[in-house]
């Protein structure tokens, strides 16, 4: 197998990056089983019953909802869908939507453990209240330009 | 080899034989699920595992830190972000490879930025127009690159002192 420069082949280049991968494996099947319990004793219908049809509170609330759930994205946008449906303000809705995919209480464990307790921290207070800035900034640009 | 988030896996274990006293049929229902996720998600290992190579095989250590570390300026945000809209699967199956970056000198604000920007997905676009229209994707879109920026400069001030 052909080497670069430092003298490491695409064969040896593999079996460390194999190797990184299966040391980290009791972290990472760890969270994908607090995943599987939190879709199925944090449902769909628990979610939308948090919400309390107050556009400040509510998008409190569906930030936090957002960073507990767990699940493909899509499902947040059926469900913020529906949410919108029943009259729950757009703030709170895009808070959930966004929430969702941007905070993970789930993965808080594994990320402090693989990025240190600190930076987990700080990340995950900034992303929550970028998610409540951004979803804010979003909804009252389309209010004014949409 | 040393294993990773041994006490994490035997704390999760513990649960789900907790919750296995209490309700038989939601907790083997929780495990069918993890098991699906997993298997959902063994395509995104292998790619984490040829990016890594690649990289490792293409780039010197020296290059990483400069395309990626302190020094990296607007072209290391521009990594960050376009890497973060194009990467698929869940945050955690990516942390291997983030790991791996970090110690060959990648730094903590791109690190920020590449997790927000993952809120990006391309493939959900079309779906996210069509429950919440054009402008709002559009708008949203515009605010998530921003505030991946923002989080990212954040982060690299506040966390001076996070690799003591």
């Amino acid at each position: 197998m052909k080497r670069n420069d430092e003298g490491l082949s695409f064969g040896k280049a593999l079996k460390q990056a194999m190797m990184g991968l299966v040391s980290m494996m009791p972290m990472i099947l760890a969270v994908i089983g607090l995943v599987g319990l939190f879709q199925t004793f944090v449902t769909k219908e628990m979610l939308a019953s948090l919400f309390t049809g107050d556009p400040v509170k509510d998008t409190l609330i569906g930030t936090v909802a957002g960073g507990i759930a767990v699940g493909q994205a899509l499902i947040s946008y059926i469900l913020g869908g529906e949410l919108l449906e029943q009259g729950i303000s757009m703030y709170a809705v895009t808070a959930f939507i966004l929430a969702w995919v941007t905070l993970g209480v789930v993965q808080l464990p594994a990320e402090a453990e693989v990025l240190g307790v600190r930076f987990t921290v700080y990340r995950n207070i900034l992303a929550f209240v970028s998610t409540l800035l951004v979803s804010i900034a979003t909804v009252w640009t389309l209010g004014v330009f949409g | 080899m040393k294993f990773r988030g041994l006490r994490l896996l035997a704390a999760v274990g513990a649960a789900y034989a907790l919750f296995y006293l209490f309700n038989v049929d939601k907790t083997v229902l929780a495990l069918h699920k993890s098991g699906a996720v997993l298997a959902k998600i063994l395509p995104i290992f292998l790619l984490v595992i040829g990016f890594t190579a690649l990289i490792n095989y293409l780039l010197k250590p020296k290059e990483i830190a400069s395309h990626l570390g302190e020094g990296s300026g607007v072209k290391g945000w521009a990594i960050a972000l376009t890497a973060g809209i194009i990467s698929h699967g869940p945050m955690y199956a990516w942390y291997p490879m983030v790991e791996d970056l970090k110690r060959h000198g990648l730094k903590n604000g791109l690190i920020a930025t590449f997790f927000y920007a993952r809120s990006i997905k391309i493939p959900l676009l079309p779906i996210m127009i069509d429950y919440f229209g054009f402008a709002f994707t559009a708008i949203l879109t515009f605010y998530i690159l921003a505030a991946s920026v923002i989080q990212g400069l954040l982060i690299d001030w506040l966390c001076r002192k996070c690799n003591d």
